[in-house]
């Protein structure tokens, strides 16, 4: 427990200077306004590195869900416009469609014994494929009112999908911190043999994660979509490595074991304060890139140092 | 899978059975293109013009011989993303010395100088600070980007003096680039397999703690192995930023995947510990043979990320049950 | 259980790809299926009806008459030449104005996801305008419109967003006037029934796909012989465009007559890969370009002229807008405005701003410019 904490304290001290200094810099940084529409705007990559804490706990790591995003957001505007289904049939089939890329990833992990990575590197152009191949560089506009209250509506003073966001932190810390699925994450991250030997249900639960991986992904495709009013074949490109970095930054391991939604949420807070109070505070585009880079080596040197039990 | 318990015997398998297991991806990649040119050619003759063919070789060369470097990385059991960024970076450096009217040889070796010190840099973290490498390689990515715009402004470079255009170069008829990805991948390999520098690489990726216990020094290979892929990228660079007469100074969309993928394909496995150089050469000039046949034989413009996609997944598919077959998986 | 899976994953893709062939294309890949409007073969200027104005409005912007102003300029990307240059334009009329605080801050990668988190923040930071190139007309509307609501002034210039989530936009040219200037140069290049083929950024980039559909409509109308041969993508990276370049020189041999490049990377690395497969002269390469990418194969005769607008002057114009919108010099309803030393620009379609008439760098004059 000792050793789970070490990493969480420190990002927790980072989160705290990092808000103050921040809110330092711009008097606009924290009001209230701000921070609910900061968190809006990391809702989408916030679902998807929430599920990809449980992948990357496993010692897996899943590359596609920037292109699962992209796909279902496609799909999404496909089903509605040219098959005809109703709105909301339409986006319930489209992250159908999304899980079941997530659990292609899953089946192509365990059944065939493909590594993670390249299978989701081969996935990843795949999905995109698709979504460029389906939409034929289309995009679909025109959604009805309600549609858009999912992704720029507020539902008691709190943008729509924050809440969705907060629901599924809250779910997923419950499950990985304390019941029998979570810890079987953690034992096949620290040692999948051992694990398939003590009888836990190893490739289940890989297939099982790496679904719900995809299901995230589909999800937050289809909050884009409303958020941003259109369908394009290329949303979502480059989301996945702005997951791993808060996942990996919240201090999970990337070669599995080690790792909570709490280190998670914490990275996705400080990336996303970064990118806001950096801008307010008049730095551009490219050198908030380099901070958070820099944040991201940085933290975990000093994550290192300090944990100096030679950890694996 | 019952023949796969019991292998036979290495000395009563024939040559080629042996030449299959050592060399298996590397064969069935350049069977591979073999039957690519063939169905395409016949489809399209000109895909086998000198002109065509230099296309593909020459214009994707340094792909292959970034992969090398990346391919080395591999077998060692890391990985590099941030690869692309560096590239560009580098093409920058070296064009703004040839403009500023460095002597041509200057803009030619700062690059793989500053890809050397950069990437050394990462192999300390990786190595000293134990950081795993995708996580400062993921750093580094951005910085570099980012690093990139800051200092340029995002100007592009013009202007650059005919005689550092290297890539365009013809000696005995045969384009540089091409000299280039064929030395470098033949010293590569034979390198690898016949050093005891590129040996030990195998041995660490494939079980790190009994390299140490046999005495090889993993921390230093580590950082010497992370700067000699700094040499690579910065090799690549010379074709990459000699080809035409601008450069830009954005990051090449995508060059890193594709360098992975190059390698990946190659044979090399990224659990570590096997694969060849010269498969990774082979995957990347198979990429550029597909993607240039795609378009020759009319497949949809839209379709074209996909085809790619089932390609990657089908040969690692067929690599995966190749290795279960022979007990390895 | 696999088959199953992968059956119906096929399945359901095949129908939504087949679903989509129901849909209008337009005959050329690469282009929209929005309504085309080619002008007429000769030289009859387009007849310009009067439309009302449809722009947005900021609500309660405050008084910014004579006052300095923070005003943000949002590219599609940054990094490359022709933004380089409108940015420039901008920093141009800026200093010129003296009241008027402008930075450029972009996005690395040209997708619509940074940049309308950059402008969010922006917006925050209580800039007083924004300037922008969408990279894609829906999707940045929601964030513009957010801007508008907090009283911001928002001009838009070389890409458009839909009309109700700006105030202004500033347009190069019309699209069916650069597709014709386009066609135009290639049928005197390349003849009345030369094969050509584009190479373009993205199937999905909305101007790209716009000027394609125009061109197609505009060549089926007043140059029926040529033939298009087809289209490639090639992202915003040049040595992809020289590649993709090569192969179709590669493919189509001597039936190639000409390249057309669609942005400003693909135009340079076109004629490099002419040059360098010594076509000059057979092949002709048309399109557009900023003028220092294209001066050295200009000069050696490769590439006879480069048709385009002035990207610093575009640049330019749409800070002059801004500052006139702001002042509340420029009402909704007007028929002109006065920009610096461009005089005046007329006002055209409701909210747009038309630049002019597209600029052609030719080797007489390509020397005078340096973007």
């Amino acid at each position: 427990m000792k050793k789970f904490l070490r990493h969480e304290t420190i990002l927790a001290v980072l989160a705290i200077a990092v808000l103050c200094v921040l809110a330092y810099q711009s008097d606009r940084f924290f009001t209230v306004d701000n921070l609910l529409n900061q968190g809006r705007l990391m809702t989408e990559v916030g679902l998807v590195a929430i599920l990809m804490t449980f992948v990357i706990a496993t010692g897996g790591i899943d590359l596609s869900v920037g292109s699962i995003i992209g796909l279902t957001a496609i799909l999404t505007g496909v089903f509605w416009q040219s098959v005809g289904l109703p709105l909301p049939l339409a986006a319930l089939a489209a992250i159908a469609c999304g899980t079941l890329g997530g659990f292609a990833n899953g089946i192509i992990i365990t059944r065939f014994g493909v590594p993670p990575l390249i299978a989701t590197l081969a996935t990843l152009a795949l999905y995109r494929g698709l979504a460029e191949g389906i939409s034929q560089a289309r995009s679909v506009r025109g959604y009805p009112e309600w549609f858009y209250v999912l992704g720029q509506g507020n539902v008691l003073g709190v943008p729509t999908q924050l809440w969705l966001l907060i629901l599924t932190a809250i779910a997923a810390a419950i499950v990985l911190g304390l019941t029998r699925w979570g810890r079987t994450v953690y034992a096949i991250g620290n040692n999948e043999v051992a694990a398939r030997f003590s009888g836990l249900p190893v490739d289940r639960a890989k297939v099982a994660i790496y679904t719900m991986s995809g299901f995230a992904a589909a999800v937050a495709g289809v909050i884009l979509v409303s958020r941003v009013s259109t369908t394009r074949s290329d949303m979502g490109t480059g989301l996945e490595l702005d997951a791993i970095t808060a996942v990996v930054l919240g201090g999970t391991s990337i070669f599995g074991g080690r790792g909570t939604i709490a280190g998670t949420v914490l990275g996705l807070i400080i990336i996303q304060a970064l990118k806001n109070g950096l801008s307010l505070a008049g730095v551009k585009g490219d050198g908030t890139i380099v901070l958070i880079g820099v944040v991201l080596v940085a933290t975990l040197l000093i994550s290192n140092i300090v944990h100096r039990n030679g950890n694996r | 899978m019952a023949v796969a318990d019991h292998p036979t015997p290495r000395s009563e398998r024939s040559v080629l059975h042996r030449l299959y297991s050592a060399y298996g991806q590397e064969i069935v990649i350049v069977l591979a293109l073999v039957v690519l040119f063939f169905v395409v050619g016949l489809i399209n003759p000109r895909f086998l013009s000198p002109s065509n063919l230099n296309t593909i070789f020459s214009g994707n060369a340094y792909i292959a011989v970034a992969a090398i470097g990346m391919a080395m990385i591999i077998i060692t059991g890391h990985i590099d993303v941030s690869v692309g960024a560096l590239i560009g970076v580098l093409a920058t450096i070296s064009g703004t010395l040839a403009v500023a009217g460095y002597p041509v040889w200057v803009a030619w070796t700062v690059p793989v100088l500053v890809g050397m010190g950069v990437n050394a840099l990462i192999g300390v973290m990786v190595a000293y600070a134990r950081i795993p490498s995708i996580v400062v390689t993921l750093g580094m990515l951005s910085i570099l980007r980012g690093g990139l715009i800051s200092v340029t402004g995002g100007a592009w470079i013009s202007g650059l003096p005919p005689e550092f255009l290297i890539a365009q170069a013809k000696p005995f008829g045969v384009p540089a680039p091409i000299y280039f990805m064929v030395i470098l991948t033949l010293a590569a390999a034979f390198w690898m397999r016949y050093s005891e520098f590129g040996r030990s690489l195998y041995a660490i990726g494939g079980n790190a703690e009994a390299a140490r216990a046999s005495g090889i020094p993993i921390e230093r290979r580590t950082v010497m192995v992370f700067m000699i892929h700094g040499a690579f990228a910065g090799l690549a660079t010379l074709l990459f930023a000699t080809q035409l007469q601008i450069i830009q100074s954005t990051v090449p969309p995508n060059l890193e995947l594709t360098v992975i993928t190059a390698a990946v394909i190659g044979g090399v496995s990224i659990l570590g510990g096997t694969g060849t150089v010269v498969g990774s050469t082979l995957a990347a000039i198979l990429f550029a043979a597909i993607g240039s046949a795609l378009i020759f034989t009319n497949v949809s413009a839209y379709w074209l990320r996909a085809v790619i996609g089932v390609l990657i997944l089908v040969t690692v598919l067929a690599d995966m049950i190749r290795r279960r077959r022979q007990g390895r998986a | 259980m696999k088959k199953i899976i992968l059956a119906s994953l096929m399945s359901l893709s095949l129908t939504a790809s087949f679903a989509h062939v129901a849909q209008a294309q337009s005959p050329w890949t690469g282009g929209d299926d929005l309504p085309t409007n080619p002008l007429a073969c000769d030289a009859t200027p387009a007849t310009v009806e009067a439309k009302p104005y449809d722009g947005g409005e900021p609500t309660n912007a405050p008084d910014r008459k004579g006052k300095t102003i923070k005003v943000v300029d949002v590219p599609k990307l940054v990094g490359i030449g022709y933004f380089n240059a409108t940015s420039k334009g901008i920093a141009d009329a800026a200093a010129e104005m003296g009241s008027m605080d402008a930075k450029t801050d972009g996005p690395t990668k040209a997708n619509i996801d940074d940049q309308i988190t950059l402008i969010d923040n922006y917006i925050t930071s209580g800039v007083d305008g924004i300037l922008f190139a969408a990279n894609d007309p829906v999707a940045i509307a929601p964030v513009l419109k957010k801007a508008l609501a907090a009283g911001i002034n928002v001009v838009g210039y070389d890409a458009n967003s839909t009309p109700d989530a700006r105030q202004w936009f500033v347009n190069q040219a019309e699209f069916n006037g650069i597709a014709k200037a386009t066609i135009d140069s290639l049928a005197k290049e390349v003849g009345e029934d030369g094969a050509f083929a584009i190479v373009t950024s993205t199937f999905t980039t909305p101007n790209q796909a716009r000027w394609i559909a125009e061109m197609a409509a505009y060549q089926a109308k007043c140059h029926p012989n040529m033939k298009w041969l087809e289209t490639v993508e090639a992202q915003e990276d040049n040595i992809l465009s020289f590649n993709q370049a090569n192969t179709l020189i590669n493919k189509y041999g001597d039936e190639l007559k000409g390249i057309v490049g669609m942005t400003s990377v693909a135009t340079p690395a076109a004629a490099d890969a002419v040059t360098q497969a010594n076509k000059c002269g057979s092949v002709a390469v048309v399109g557009l370009a900023t003028p220092n990418a294209m001066r050295p194969y200009v000069e050696s005769d490769c590439v006879k002229s480069v048709v385009l607008w002035n990207p610093v002057d575009l640049g330019y114009a749409a800070a002059y807008v801004l500052r006139a919108a702001a002042d509340g010099d420029l009402k909704p309803g007007a028929t002109s405005v006065k920009a610096g030393k461009l005089g005046d620009l007329s006002v055209i379609n409701g909210s747009e701003v038309l630049l002019g008439a597209p600029f052609v760098f030719t080797k007489e004059n390509i020397g005078q410019f340096d973007f």
